[in-house]
């Protein structure tokens, strides 16, 4: 095996293998365009989104919070609606999955933060699903709204007198904003509306209608 | 040996070395203080640059860069002259490089302390940075080549720890500096994050970390390469099949599927590498496991935990296995396995064997090295089976949606404590290190000069 004695012929088929993976796993897909189409409800972020999401790389939220909910029942269910929240908000009982992560809502990431690890929950669907309040409550003392969190308290995002500074009200704004590129919680309150009329005809307020599975709507 | 004995001055082995020892110190501590608020969340809290999000790139970084790399630099400052039976071609030069490097790393915890970051995992460092990194690496780079071309006659035929050392020379220029480029969005720059972070492992970390266990593997024993072939076979198969596989950290997740499924297929495929890898170095180390000291412990222990990884990581690929893992604390366990139960052992049975023969005296403590091998390992198999068996759970809870997020958080806790208490000793064990490395530098009784 004389290729071992040529240093300079080992570094060129090293080289040479290297691009053919690179080739095929990286370059490929930057020169897919349905990668960066943008999914139908996108919108670019806003100044002040844009500005939470600056906090969020800064305090390295990424470690401990993915952005992607999987292709699998059990994320599209954890990360969906359940019966008690769409009866509160909507008036509707309905169990409404989360629709698995598309690319075309990532379009204007940059960075992305996918992310690779759950300390906490997944977070790409979590736009809407608690009020502002709620979540400066949470980045102030995390245990006070969930009891168990490991999450660090930002008290550093909060002035001496409590109240949240320009930083904290931004990141509540971008984490407000995560998930709605897709309409997914009024599209699925919807369908969940017109499977009920379909069914039961001018249902009286008491009763309560069998869960509805809205998976084959949402796509 | 030939006559004529080339004298190597091994400045730059021994300074790279000591820095990095000193770095793993402050880096390992950095992952006690965040092991210690998986406990108790509000321990040093309410400190912006002290923060868990903050500290976490540190830990890595530090560990990966600032130790382990490092490390493996000084090493190869030792082994690559041998190898070529001339001397190292520029010792200033290597002395530069290492200037440099302890400007990249202070510079490093600077910066991300203060929350300038690029937040991708394994890019975290800011531009300038990237650019200092890149200048290091292109002068320990000239460095190594030029000792390489002009190796002596004899040593034509190179031996597989420098086929290794020039991969990673050409591997991780390209990495990093196609990683860092600021031109990707969205899930293409998730794809090109794990593209480098994968390759990151299995083109920097795991060619150096071989390199080295091929030099201290015969050399710590006494007995030859098992087997030339082997290396060939496991060299190549390496080059070609690792490249492919950065989209198994997004299985199920926002990428195209069959990107997911060829990522699968040349996980799976990279048993061959590991698997003639490790019968190489098993084969090499026959018969000398029962009269080993520290030295062969470490590089036992170390190809075990090479082994067992690297079966890990294939099965973390199958989409079955990852629906489970993914995403949980099993895979901290993984990674730890890699980085600490491999790698930085090697890089640990490299620097026992070289402190020595640099200064020519032996190691301050021989007890003491035992007393790091076994609280290492034991350590270490608490941290990474506590992790294991909590993250397997934590990932079986997560199927089903009925749990709450939060209760399957609190059923982490025991693992938690486990896992606290194990990285204690695995500490305890890395200051003992240190200490034997530090009083040996310090003086103590002359060998004579011995061929080394």
């Amino acid at each position: 095996m004389k290729l071992e004695a040529k240093a300079f012929l080992l570094v060129l088929v090293v080289a040479a293998f290297m691009f053919l993976g690179t080739y095929f796993t990286m370059v490929v897909p930057l020169t897919d365009r349905s990668l960066y189409t943008p999914a139908k409800d996108a919108k670019p972020y806003t100044a002040l989104e844009a500005k939470g999401k600056k906090i969020y790389e800064r305090e390295g939220c990424v470690y401990c919070h993915t952005q992607q909910v999987r292709n699998l029942l059990e994320e599209t269910q954890r990360y969906g609606m359940g019966e008690e929240e769409t009866f509160k908000r909507f008036g509707v009982r309905a169990l409404i999955q989360a629709p698995p992560s598309q690319p075309g809502e990532y379009v204007y990431d940059r960075p992305h933060l996918l992310g690779t690890r759950r300390v906490g929950p997944d977070l790409a669907r979590v736009g809407g699903k608690y009020d502002n309040t709620w979540h400066l409550n949470h980045f102030r003392d995390p245990r006070s709204t969930s009891p168990g969190s490991l999450m660090p308290s930002y008290t550093w995002l909060f002035d001496r007198a409590g109240q949240p500074t320009d930083e904290a009200i931004a990141l509540v704004a971008y984490i407000q904003k995560l998930g709605t590129n897709y309409r997914w919680r009024e599209e699925g309150v919807e369908q969940a509306r017109a499977l009920q009329a379909k069914r039961a005809p001018a249902p009286p307020a008491q009763q309560s209608v069998p869960p509805t599975t809205t998976q084959e709507g949402v796509k | 040996m030939n006559a004529t004995a080339v004298v190597h001055e091994d400045t730059s082995a021994r300074w790279f070395i000591y820095t990095a020892v000193t770095f793993f110190l402050v880096t390992i501590l950095i992952g006690l203080l965040m092991a210690t608020r998986f406990v108790f969340p509000e321990f040093l809290g309410g400190i912006a640059a002290i923060s868990s999000g903050r500290i976490r790139p540190i830990h890595t970084n530090g560990v990966l860069f600032g130790w382990l790399l490092a490390a493996n630099m000084g090493l190869a400052f030792f082994v690559v002259p041998r190898l070529c039976g001339t001397k190292l071609y520029s010792e200033k030069l290597g002395l530069a490089t290492l200037g440099l490097w302890v400007v990249i790393i202070l510079g490093a915890v600077v910066t991300l302390a203060s929350g300038d970051t690029q937040a991708k995992e394994y890019l975290e460092l800011n531009t300038t940075l990237d650019i200092l990194v890149t200048i290091a690496w292109v002068m320990f780079a000239v460095n190594m080549f030029v000792t390489i071309a002009k190796r002596s006659k004899e040593r034509e035929q190179m031996y597989v720890s420098l086929w290794y050392l020039m991969g990673t020379l050409l591997w991780t220029a390209v990495l990093w500096i196609v990683g860092n480029l600021p031109v990707y969005s969205g899930v293409n720059d998730a794809n090109v994050n794990w593209w480098f972070g994968h390759n990151a492992v299995g083109l920097i970390f795991t060619p150096m970390g071989l390199a080295m266990a091929y030099y201290y593997i015969p050399k710590s024993t006494g007995n030859p390469l098992y087997s030339h072939r082997l290396s060939i076979i496991g060299f190549w198969t390496i080059a070609f099949l690792y490249i492919w596989n950065g989209a198994h950290h997004i299985i199920f997740g926002p990428i195209p599927t069959w990107l997911q499924t060829v990522a699968i297929l040349f996980s799976i495929s990279l048993l061959i590498p590991v698997w003639t890898a490790v019968t190489n170095f098993y084969g090499t180390l026959r018969g000398k496991w029962a009269q080993g000291n520290y030295v062969v412990k470490f590089l036992v222990a170390g190809t075990t935990f090479y082994l067992l990884t690297c079966f890990q990581g294939p099965m973390h690929s199958l989409r079955t296995v990852n629906q489970i893992v993914s995403k949980t604390d099993w895979i901290i366990g993984h990674a730890h396995m890699a980085v600490f139960g491999a790698f930085s052992f090697f890089a640990m049975a490299g620097i026992y064997y070289t402190l020595p023969r640099i200064l020519r005296r032996p190691m301050y403590s021989d007890r003491l090295g035992e007393w790091h091998f076994w609280l290492s390992f034991v350590g270490f198999l608490g941290f990474a089976v506590s992790l294991w068996i909590g993250g397997f759970v934590q990932g079986l809870q997560w199927m089903n949606y009925t749990i709450s997020f939060l209760d399957t958080v609190k059923a982490m806790s025991p693992y938690y404590v486990v896992r606290l208490f194990s990285a204690l000793i695995m500490i305890v064990a890395q200051l003992l290190f240190a200490f034997n490395v530090l009083k040996t530098a310090r003086g103590g009784a002359q060998m004579t000069p011995a061929t080394v």
